[in-house]
């Protein structure tokens, strides 16, 4: 049985990790075709040279890490006063922006932003696609910290408050630290989730905040392209090592 | 406009305003040279940002909403009354167009804007049969696009007026009926073809057409002259006996460019019979620019696929708007196309 | 102090109230609207959106979403049960192994998707490979179907599956499957009878967290499916894009939702918390 197990598993992983590697491997291959013609970078080359590209990798960077900050905080001050207080509708909205498919999300953020278009004269941009990426992804955050809160003893913040000190410092000087791991982790989540998200952004993107994703989308929907593989291997080899990083992180 | 004193506004404005001015131009893939937008980019000294689509409804999706930040636009010939009254779109100023009449005679007053007070033709095709020489008999008409010898390698247009004017015409109707019971029947031959369809696929179907994937394809005469271009004499293109669509793709600016003239400008250069010619022949497709034309190398200046003699493009006819009830019926027709 | 409590949750407060609850009553009033001549909403009220929602052809929509979803989540459920064993009996090698499933998850879904197309395609490398070795002599068509799209669910999901499982069983009281062994049971017995209700939370955890995005994808089947079908993600994203029919897709994600808040609804347990 334990044989099998691990046949099984073996088979699993490779199931899951080998089509990732071939296309990496063909990212490399000199032919637009699956036959293999010889080793060259200028699939990479060619991404590198892609204007549009470029800069919607750039924009990427700038909306996760824009989001990631803001969601942490949010959320991690969000989870910290539920677990304090409590609050039935706010853990019930957040459970709620959890299980609404995405293709829901996005249609009632553009529905809310093209409303609001029409007393003020803005228009959909970076600021709609960062707004809408702390949307989604504090709930996430707010799970992870929450998971870490059960373990956390409430006596040690009570002995700090008898101790004399105020619930704020008590927040950041007792249970932020032990928070610390959590809270990290909830920033890696909320990166990933933002790089890599297509459908909401696509509805709220304005003309000068195409994502990565979106690009990647267009090129694909035109067909398997070797530029494609090697803007893939990219990605893959980049969002791989953050995971990494944080599981280190978690473990230590 | 004196171009001079154009530049030194804009110098003057960049300067002000910091930054580079911009222009944003959306468009369909593949539909200019790689040094079209450069070349425009350093003459004006201007940053263009250039965003493409796949389809029409793509684009008015994101352009409907009158502040979607994009200045010029390329919509069919059918769109171009609609995109009027639904106030989309600025009337065209000829005097800062010099280059219009480099335009071909033909184009010069299209049906759908008789004055080009709205649009400036861009480029112009077919709708036809995409094929590998190869296939035993060759496809000659729509009709063959339903054979089951060819089950699982046909695809069709992921473009409703496209598929539903393939099955009009099979019938013998016209491509622009707003009659519910041909257009019925022509959805019933579509959903008969779904079990012998590999896909709905608009200019991807480009790649697989050169790999060998898929034996016979509904395509615009420029995805086929491109596929036909990289496939060294596999492919071949006919357009069938029993009608078919006409197209053409405009240049227009909509009505909430804040850059107008930089529009303009961007027109009038496109315009330009050595910048037309070199987009025609990096991209494989057909201009409606006769001066650029005649520019042209005698390979693609006759190339039959792009440029079919007047005689073949009779049999073809040229989208019309739908009035609401009629668009509203394809509409639904097409989700159960679909859905089947 | 209630004051600093109350401010903590301010930010996530207003953030939800901003982002969740007042576009989700806009979307609720615009499918009580009709669309406007071009697109847009515009008076009168009316329920027709929803009735048009009762027609055969959605509801076959909506069925063949649930199937698709629910022969997904089957899949997931049934090779990522194994796995999670697996995982768990490895004693020190848990980790190693936990992260090896979540690596690919986190690489971009998109990319995913992507790689399956380029290995289905009539002459990606399944069928060169196939062909190569002589087992068949015309490719296989296996892009552009509902199985591609299928695959594509399933390996976007499978670790959804794999970690609610593998919590679970890692909890498991292994004195339990004990007992049942010493009592005679064989192997496939103590599987079915004891283990797997014993799971049951990690099931429904990974049921739930595979079928409600199954249900509304629309990335997979657009990329895998050869837009041959309109699933329910489909559909709303046409309504709010292409056919511009803000209305019927506002209605058409509302009744998406009501399925997904009733389908959680009916596996809550008692005791169980929200987050």
């Amino acid at each position: 049985m334990k044989r099998g197990l691990a046949l099984y598993a073996t088979a699993v992983y490779v199931f899951l990790h080998v089509p990732l590697l071939i296309l990496a491997v063909f990212s490399f291959n000199a032919s637009r075709f699956t036959v293999w013609r010889g080793f060259t970078l200028y699939w990479y080359q060619a991404a590198a040279a892609d204007r549009e590209l470029v800069e919607s990798a750039m924009n990427s960077l700038i909306i996760a890490v824009g989001s990631t900050v803001l969601a942490t905080v949010i959320g991690t001050l969000g989870a910290y006063g539920l677990w304090k207080r409590g609050s039935n509708w706010l853990a019930g909205s957040l459970y709620l922006s959890l299980v609404t498919p995405e293709i829901v999300t996005g249609v009632s953020l553009l529905a809310f932003f093209q409303w609001v278009f029409r007393f003020l004269d803005l228009r959909l941009g970076m600021h709609t696609v960062i707004l809408a990426h702390v949307a989604f992804s504090v709930a996430y955050v707010v799970v992870v910290v929450m998971a870490r809160l059960r373990t956390f003893d409430p006596a040690l913040e009570e002995a700090a408050l008898d101790l004399g000190a105020t619930e704020w410092v008590a927040f950041r000087k007792v249970t932020l630290p032990h928070l610390a791991p959590a809270v990290a982790a909830a920033a890696m989540l909320a990166f990933t989730i933002s790089i890599d998200d297509y459908v909401i952004t696509s509805l709220v993107a304005g003309v000068d905040s195409q994502t990565l994703p979106m690009a990647i989308y267009a090129l694909a929907r035109r067909g398997v392209n070797p530029m494609l593989n090697a803007v893939s291997t990219v990605v893959i080899v980049a969002l791989g090592a953050i995971v990494l990083f944080s599981e280190r992180l978690r473990s230590a | 406009m004196n171009r001079r004193v154009f530049l030194m506004s804009v110098a003057g404005a960049a300067g002000c305003g910091g930054g580079v001015p911009r222009l944003n131009v959306y468009n369909w893939s593949d539909y200019v040279a790689p040094d079209t937008i450069p070349g425009f980019e350093g003459e004006f000294r201007v940053r263009v940002h250039y965003g493409t689509y796949e389809s029409i409804p793509e684009m008015l999706a994101k352009v409907m909403s009158g502040n979607s930040g994009w200045d010029v636009v390329f919509p069919s010939a059918e769109y171009v009354r609609p995109m009027r009254e639904m106030g989309l779109v600025a009337p065209l100023r000829h005097d800062w167009l010099p280059n219009l009449q480099a335009l071909d005679a033909a184009f010069q007053h299209p049906s759908w804007d008789p004055d080009l007070r709205w649009s400036v033709p861009y480029m112009h095709g077919t709708t036809g049969i995409a094929y590998q020489r190869s296939l035993a008999p060759q496809p000659r008409a729509w009709s063959d696009l339903w054979d089951e010898r060819l089950r699982g390698r046909i695809t069709m247009l992921d473009d409703p007026p496209e598929v539903l004017g393939a099955c009009l015409k099979k019938l013998g109707y016209s491509l622009n009926s707003g009659d519910p019971n041909e257009l019925r029947r022509a959805k019933q031959e579509a959903i008969a073809q779904k079990r012998l369809l590999r896909a709905y696929l608009n200019a991807e179907v480009r790649d697989q057409l050169v790999a060998g994937d898929v034996g016979a394809a509904q395509a615009w005469a420029v995805t086929a002259a491109q596929a036909i271009a990289a496939a060294r004499g596999e492919l071949a293109f006919v357009l069938p006996a029993e009608g078919f669509a006409r197209f053409a793709d405009n240049m227009a600016i909509l009505r909430e460019s804040r850059r107008s003239e930089l529009a303009h400008h961007f027109i009038d250069y496109l315009l330009r019979p050595e910048v037309a010619a070199k987009i025609v022949q990096a991209t494989r497709t057909a201009t409606a620019n006769g001066a650029a034309h005649k520019l042209l190398p005698p390979e693609i200046r006759e190339n039959p696929v792009l440029y079919p003699p007047p005689e073949v493009l009779a049999g073809g006819e040229w989208f019309a708007p739908q009035s609401a009830a009629s668009q509203s019926l394809r509409d639904r027709l097409w989700t159960e196309i679909k859905s089947a | 102090m209630k004051p600093l409590r109350s401010l903590f949750l301010a930010p996530a407060a207003a953030l939800m109230i901003v982002t969740i609850a007042v576009p989700l009553a806009i979307i609720c009033f615009y499918s009580l609207l009709t669309r406007g001549a071009y697109g847009g909403v515009e008076r009168p009220w009316t329920t027709e959106n929803y009735r048009l929602l009762f027609d055969p052809l959605y509801g076959a929509i909506f069925l063949r979403s649930f199937w698709i979803a629910a022969v997904a989540t089957a899949l997931c459920l049934v090779l990522g049960f194994p796995l999670a064993l697996f995982i768990a009996r490895s004693g020190s090698r848990k980790n190693l192994y936990l992260s090896l499933v979540i690596l690919p998850f986190w690489t971009s879904f998109l990319i995913r998707t992507y790689a399956w197309m380029f290995l289905l395609r009539d002459t990606g490398l399944i069928n060169t490979g196939l062909q190569a070795a002589g087992l068949i002599h015309t490719p296989l068509p296996m892009l552009y179907n509902d199985g591609a799209v299928i695959l594509g669910l399933v390996y976007g999901y499978l670790p959804f599956t794999v970690l609610p499982l593998y919590a679970t069983l890692e909890r498991l009281d292994k004195s339990l499957l004990e007992a049942a062994a010493d009592l005679g049971s064989p192997p496939w017995n103590t599987l079915f009878r004891v283990m797997l209700p014993l799971c049951a939370p990690g099931i429904r955890a990974g049921a739930i967290l595979v079928f409600v995005p199954c249900l509304g994808t629309y990335l997979t089947s657009d990329l895998l499916g050869g837009s041959k079908t309109i699933l329910i993600g489909n559909l709303v994203q046409n309504q709010f894009t292409a056919a511009r029919d803000w209305p019927f897709g506002a209605a058409a994600s509302l009744t998406l939702m009501a399925v997904a808040m009733a389908l959680l609804f009916a596996v809550r347990r008692q005791g169980e918390e929200l987050l």
